[in-house]
């Protein structure tokens, strides 16, 4: 009896004490940070993780765009679309807490700390110059994109030739790891940010090949640095940065307008695009703009952006331009939509040439010269791939319309009213409710974060 | 040492040969009950050993004694019988029925317990609770029947999630329902939250089983109770017990039932005529006389497609099309017995429910084997064994435009079905009929769940047990959407899902039980436990499919994506409890359970809960024993320590998750780490009176509680400019209290005529104490965490009416003034408003009232149940009570709209696409109280001599009703129509969710 007694608590103690290393668990579906930031190979990845955060649906996959397309516009579209975020745009009337204004936040800064963490970690990367350099400049390219939209839609206006002194948005440049640190930011000023975007586009320049596969090479970072000095007036940054890309880059403008939309494969137009295939994930990457912009055939909601006979009346030669014709009528709801997303596993273009020339013939226009090309003939050359007729003069007018006309529904608009100081309907350029609201939930979380006028304060 | 050598080792002690025990003289008897009918499965035991057997078919017994030892025959719901033995060799008795429900025998865990020395406060319900109510979800039928325990099914779908909140709210972002054993295996639910499979909302991870395999269901409440589960017992602990053999002859039992049902509520909304009148003055007033009657009457034409609205030629009742006729039939069947050595059950039963939303349908086959042999006086072994295949016709969650639901916002000018037959693609919303016809999501789950269970008897007073046990949860799920489902614009697609999640546990415990010199009364239990478990799926997902006649994945030209999870989690557990009592008046207990688990990290990866517990049982006093108005009086005081680990495998660890650009392989940071990270600690302490007067006429329970949460466990937003969204924290710590109230009463019990009333309320209230931060805020969308507080409370801008001079919404500041007050000014701006903490997500009081009455055959009882002090936010509500921001259809109540000035009412003036009143706000916040007529059941047993004439024992009929009446002023769905989309940050929403059915069914009882 005594014999079974002692044995059994024998046993029993020996069971107890030799299953504890049971308890050491690793994950499989998931890397441990600790190991993430400790290969070249990793810190590549990472970067590919940032095309991949910032392709999503929240910002480049479209809600950006959307969210900049509806607050831009007064006649030309309206928004048909049952969600109430998005009508608070075209209405210029956001709340605080905006679904997509606080998407579009949180998503970019996402997207912002894991290329911070690439920059951080590019030491590591040490196969070759090349490598790191191509590594490091596509980082910065990432950052200096997500904070440039960042500053333009969440900050007042940059005023060219202002100290700029107006707060921008919080400028985080080193990634963060350790989330049980105090996160706490303040904003910069609008001058610090733009600052910090010329000098990330310009180390970004530096550092990248010529060509680099469907990444950012060179002349998307150049291309980026165009866009940026024009939105700050600075015409002639912006149409030197223009004229390398247009001389340089190799790319050129498609044969036909619609060729410069909905490429499965960035055609020769597309100097950045964010890639998309069948095998994107709709709710996290899809393409929000087909989603959007398009019939229920084509892979959208139906036709949530409709155009209307306002933007038609922008068009001086509505017969032969291809443009004033880009448009197909929806079977979902009878409503006119853009026939430029109409593909949802096709990319996002981002950056196309014909903004490069664009750019190069306002700025020529403003400064009055001709570098590359002659203002006039170079609108002319772009109008006449769509089949327009050639202007004879041009008016700071013509080029903003001209604008519109090419580049309509990309996004551009409200920008353009920015930096051209023009009004939205009856909003002067620098009206409260044409910027967003820093969004509630970074308000709530960040005490030294101010809000933005006209938001509550 | 590795675990198959631990493993083999202990099985090995359960085999160990009998040992031989010595032999006194034989004493047999038959037990009869008061109506001298012969009684078996009585339990006879020698008094202060454990020499017991139980009596047969026929109420006869046979144990061997030595004179002048006692005997002590026992049976639930029978006065226990002390006999001594004489002389003689034969002893009868006729034991008499005690309606006390204070003899009550409890599962606690490990063992049982008589109620009577109990010191923990433990809810049990029987199988009578729970057999009545033909539901696919058992949890259902125990509504408004146990005291502190609130228990809210999600909405009307049929495979819905249930929310059990034991004791009020201990935890958001941590697991909130209850640990769930069954026969002692701790249930996973391997769906849940988890958005990995699934169409985004949780199932009942109970759904698998069915309501006649269940013997009994005992719900642990305190800490002192559910101590002895440690570090999963801080939500409570549900133990479910299933059916076995009792002694005698076989006994077959068939019930068969069937059911119709209907939504309790349907919401009115604005039909043809009203609709038109509502957007054309909306639209003016939006847009101007010639702009609004313009945009009005185009956006009416499209909505009306080929049909005429300026004739109301249509007028579409959507809500009409989004529910169904419900309909279930349930069937069971069950062979049980027992001889002196084996006792086995076996059952299976069939339940096919169509639920209440269209398409929403459940069909379950369960089976089960319950079996148990004695080798020996020493030696007992037993096998549960119980499978289940349930399939489920799933529709979307509430936060999809293909759910039913989201139809009310249609347009009732618009064609649901067009001439042809089929749907009508050109709707305000797409049209969930083309999924409806179009699209399949179907759910099946094959549960096997076994224990194998060895008892050894080393001697009287000690025993060993050794139990194995598995559950296989497999889930796989078919997903195809045809070509002209909704929105669907590659050709087809389908998706197939496999999830398999096994567990298994392998307990061992000691169980020492004796009574010292007729008086101390000892109980001590030493064990350990392992629990393993791993939770593996893949799915896959193609498109382009040559036509909707190849449905699964492989018609598909295209494979898309796929995914594949694998994860494990690990509970190594070493737990003892004692108990003790003297003179069966002074009741001791104290448990001890040290729990490590592989979810935590290596710092924080073991804990121990404590528990320590006492009772007084004073009526058994000299000064009161006599007395003829108390029959039972008890004092029970406990204190304990618990631990709540549902927060995810890894939620500690800082990780990267792979991601693709482009078909190119990246990573990116998935979750912040937090090597602090650990268990939430919930301190629970118990003061509870069990009385009993006029012999047990009246009885109850009468508790007071104090639950103090420390280190909530939370998904804590961070700044979203730092570039993460969450990270999981032990935040703050949160006060808990509550009374509960019980009272039973036995109002007439006469042979051919008894009645009687069950009664519980409980109250719970909670507040936040401390926060990390400084005390800062914690806002997670509408909810907010806040100290002085109560646990997410809402937080929202507060409505402040309407301006009665041009109908503008308007909302309080309540920006703070220099005296620390509210600026209670208005705004018609909602940014310049701010929020307040308004409203709690859970009730303060809930309860129940039972009352049961039989009058010769005919059984009849009802329970009504209510829940006080919750309030519940429309998620919806800026859709569907907007005046008319946009075409969705309005609620009936926006036809009150202010139209001129000098009018008063609450509902801004009508303004399309004026965002009048839309901003999130107190507007759409109700307060959910409630009656509820739950339960109604009537029936007849056939008298006996009747039925035994043509070979059954007991035939009864019966017809019976859940939720009849509802008597609220709550403005939404119903309040329990909460959303099912998973995030259990924010309760208490609801968002075009489905309330729940009403249902009646006519029944039969069949035994022989």
């Amino acid at each position: 009896m005594k014999t079974y007694k002692y044995l059994f608590i024998a046993v029993l103690s020996i069971f107890w004490t030799g299953c504890e290393n049971k308890l050491e668990i690793n994950p499989t579906d998931n890397l441990p940070g600790e190991l993430a930031l400790t290969s070249e190979a990793n810190v590549a990845a990472i970067l590919i993780g940032v095309y991949q955060e910032m392709g999503q649906e929240d910002t480049y996959g479209g809600e950006l765009q959307l969210m900049d397309d509806l607050i831009g516009t007064t006649e030309e579209v309206n928004w048909g679309g049952t969600f109430i975020d998005p009508r608070q745009a075209i209405t210029k009337s956001l709340l605080v807490d905006n679904f997509y204004v606080e998407s579009i936040w949180e998503n970019s800064y996402e997207s912002i700390n894991q290329s911070n963490l690439v920059v951080d970690n590019i030491a590591i990367v040490t196969s070759s110059p090349d490598e790191a350099n191509r590594i490091e400049g596509e980082a910065r390219f990432l950052r200096a994109l997500a904070y440039f939209d960042l500053v333009r839609n969440y900050a007042s206006p940059y005023q060219a030739g202002g100290g700029n002194s107006q707060l921008g948005v919080p400028l985080r440049i080193e990634g963060v790891l350790d989330y049980l640190q105090p996160l706490e930011i303040a904003r910069n000023s609008v001058e610090e940010v733009y600052a910090q975007i010329i000098d990330d586009l310009q180390t970004a320049y530096s550092l990248l090949p010529d060509t680099n596969g469907f990444y950012a090479d060179k002349y998307a970072a150049q291309a980026l640095l165009a866009r940026v000095y024009l939105q700050q007036g600075n015409y002639a940054g912006a149409r030197d940065a223009a004229n390398d890309v247009i001389e340089n880059s190799g790319h050129s403008l498609a044969p036909t307008y619609d060729g410069a939309f909905n490429n499965e494969t960035d055609g020769p137009e597309i100097l950045f695009a964010f890639q998309k295939t069948s095998q994107v994930v709709a709710g996290t990457d899809g393409n929000q703009l087909v989603n959007f912009y398009a019939s229920q055939a084509n892979g959208g909601r139906g036709g949530d952006v409709r155009v209307q006979d306002a933007y038609l009346n922008l068009f001086d030669d509505p017969d032969n331009d291809a443009r004033a014709n880009f448009f197909y009528i929806s079977p979902d709801n009878d409503e006119r939509l853009t026939s430029k997303y109409t593909s949802q596993f096709a990319n996002i273009g981002l950056i196309r040439i014909a903004e490069m020339h664009l750019i190069r013939l306002e700025a020529n226009f403003e400064e009055g010269t001709s570098v590359g090309l002659a203002p006039l003939t170079e609108i002319n050359a772009l109008r006449d791939r769509s089949g327009a007729s050639a202007l004879t003069a041009l008016t700071a007018d013509i080029i903003f319309n001209e604008r519109q006309l090419e580049l309509a529904f990309e996004g551009f608009l409200i920008h353009d009213y920015k930096r051209t100081q023009r009004s939205v309907g009856d909003l002067a350029f620098d009206a409260n409710a044409l910027t967003f609201p820093i969004p509630q939930n970074e308000m709530d979380t960040n005490s030294l974060m101010e809000q933005n006028p006209g938001y509550g304060g | 040492m590795n675990s198959k050598l631990c493993a083999a080792l202990v099985l090995l002690m359960v085999v160990i040969a009998p040992f031989s025990y010595g032999q006194e003289k034989t004493v047999t008897g038959t037990v009869t009950d008061q109506n001298s009918l012969p009684l078996p499965g009585v339990n006879v035991l020698v008094k202060g050993t454990t020499n017991g057997t139980q009596t047969d078919f026929d109420g006869n017994y046979s144990i061997s004694a030595e004179e002048e030892q006692v005997l002590v025959f026992s049976y639930l719901g029978q006065r226990n019988v002390e006999m001594p033995v004489g002389a003689s060799n034969t002893m009868n008795v006729q034991m008499e029925e005690d309606a006390s429900l204070l003899e009550e025998v409890v599962v606690v865990g490990y063992g049982t317990q008589s109620k009577r020395s109990l010191t923990d406060n433990i809810v049990k319900l029987t199988s009578e609770d729970i057999a009545e109510v033909p539901n696919p979800n058992i949890q259902n039928s125990l509504v408004g029947k146990a005291a502190g325990v609130q228990i809210t099914q999600t909405n009307g779908k049929v495979e819905g999630g249930i929310n059990i909140r034991v004791r009020g709210a201990a935890s958001v972002s941590g697991g909130t329902q209850p640990l769930y054993v069954l026969d002692g295996i701790p249930l996973v639910d391997p769906v849940g939250n988890n958005n990995d499979v699934g169409n985004g909302a949780p199932t009942n991870p109970l759904l698998t089983l069915s309501a006649n395999e269940i013997e009994s269901i005992d719900i642990l409440k305190d800490a002192s109770s559910a101590a002895i589960y440690g570090a999963r017992g801080a939500n409570g602990v549900v133990l479910i017990t299933t059916k076995r053999g009792k002694q005698g002859k076989a006994k077959f039992s068939i019930n068969l039932a069937q059911g119709f049902s209907q939504p309790t509520n349907k919401r009115e909304w604005l039909n043809t005529e009203e609709y038109i009148e509502l957007f054309t003055e909306a639209a003016v007033n939006g847009l101007g006389e010639e702009d609004g009657i313009a945009e009005a009457e185009a956006t009416f034409d499209f909505l009306a497609g080929d049909t005429d609205w300026r004739t109301r030629e249509v007028d579409t009742d959507w809500t009409e099309l989004a529910f169904q006729n419900g309909f279930q039939t349930d069937a069971d069947f069950s062979v049980s017995g027992a001889d002196e050595k084996t006792s086995y059950f076996f059952s299976g039963a069939y339940n096919n429910t169509d639920g209440i939303v269209r398409d929403n349908a459940l069909e379950r086959v369960n089976a089960r084997t319950n079996l148990s042999h004695k080798f020996s006086d020493r030696f007992t072994t037993s096998m549960n064994l119980g499978f289940s295949r349930t399939e489920i016709d799933r529709i979307a969650n509430d936060n999809a435009f293909a759910s039913p639901m989201q139809a009310i916002a249609q347009s009732p000018l618009s064609q649901a079905i067009l001439p042809d037959g089929t749907p009508n693609p050109n709707t305000l919303y797409g049209n969930f009929l083309l999924d409806a016809r179009n699209a399949f999501f179907k759910t099946i789950v094959r549960r096997i769940t076994g224990k194998v269970a060895g008892e050894y008897k080393f001697f009287d007073a000690l025993k060993f047990n050794s139990d194995f046990s598995y559950d296989y949860f497999g889930q796989t799920e078919d997903n195809y959407r045809g070509q002209n489902a909704l929105f669907q614009s590659t050709s087809g697609q389908a998706f197939a899902s496999d999830l398999g999640s096994e567990s298994y546990v392998f307990s061992n415990y000691l169980t020492f039980d004796k009574i010292f010199a007729d008086k101390h009364n000892i109980n001590v239990i030493l064990g350990t436990e392992y629990n393993q478990n791993n939770r593996r799926i893949t799915s896959v997902t193609s498109q382009q499919f040559p036509g909707d006649d190849l449905p699964t994945v492989s018609g598909g030209a295209e494979v898309t994506a796929g995914t594949g999870v694998e994860q494990k989690n690990t509970f190594l557990s070493y737990f003892a409890r004692a108990t003790y009592s003297f003179d069966d008046k002074y009741l001791l207990k104290a448990s001890v359970r040290q729990d490590g688990s592989s979810r935590f990290g290596s710092n924080e990866r073991f804990g121990i809960f404590p528990s320590i517990s006492g009772g007084w049982i004073i009526s058994e006093e000299n000064f009161l024993k006599d007395s003829n108005v108390l029959s039972f009086l008890k004092f029970r005081a406990s204190y304990g320590e618990l631990g709540n680990a549902e927060i995810g495998n890894f939620a500690s660890r800082f990780l990267f998750s792979a991601v693709a650009y482009n078909q190119r392989p990246g990573i990116a940071p998935a979750q912040p780490g937090n090597p602090d990270l650990t268990w939430e600690k919930s301190q629970q302490t118990d003061f509870g009176i069990d009385f009993g007067f006029l012999d047990g006429i009246i009885s109850g329970e009468i508790d007071y509680y104090v639950k103090n949460t420390e280190g909530l466990l939370f998904a804590v937003p961070l700044i979203p400019s730092s570039g993460s969204s969450i990270i999981n924290r032990n935040i703050g710590t949160l006060k808990g209290q509550g009374y509960e109230f019980v009272l039973n009463t036995r109002n007439v019990s006469k042979e051919n005529f008894t009645w009687t009333t069950n009664l519980n309320i409980s109250n719970n209230t909670n507040e936040l104490q401390t926060l990390p931060n400084g005390g800062a805020d914690i806002v997670t969308g509408e909810n907010i965490n806040r100290v002085g507080e109560t646990l997410a409370s809402f937080y929202l801008r507060e409505f402040a009416g309407v301006d009665p001079a041009n109908g503008d919404a308007l909302y309080y500041l309540n920006s703070e003034n220099a005296d620390g007050t509210l600026n209670r000014d208005t705004t018609t701006d909602p940014n310049e408003a701010r929020r307040i903490a308004i409203g709690n997500p859970f009730p303060e009081w809930y309860g129940g009232l039972t009352n049961s009455i039989t009058f010769n055959g005919i059984d009849f009882s009802f329970t009504f149940q209510g829940e006080w002090g919750a309030s519940i936010y429309n998620g919806g509500g800026r859709f569907q009570s907007a005046s008319a921001d946009y075409y969705d259809n309005q609620s009936i109540d926006q036809l009150r709209r202010w139209q001129q000035p000098g009018d008063i009412t609450d509902v801004p003036q009508a303004r399309l696409f004026g965002g009048n009143g839309t901003a999130e706000s107190t507007r759409y916040l109700d307060e959910a109280d409630f009656i509820r007529l739950r339960n109604l059941t009537l029936g007849y047993t056939i008298p006996s001599q009747t039925v035994e004439k043509i070979g059954f024992s007991k035939l009864r009929v019966y017809i019976t009703g859940v939720n009849l009446l509802t008597f609220t002023d709550y403005k939404f769905e119903d309040p329990e129509a909460r959303s099912d989309v998973n995030d259990s940050r924010n309760p208490g929403s609801t968002f075009y969710s489905s309330p729940p059915a009403k249902t009646f069914t006519i029944g039969l009882n069949i035994n022989f």
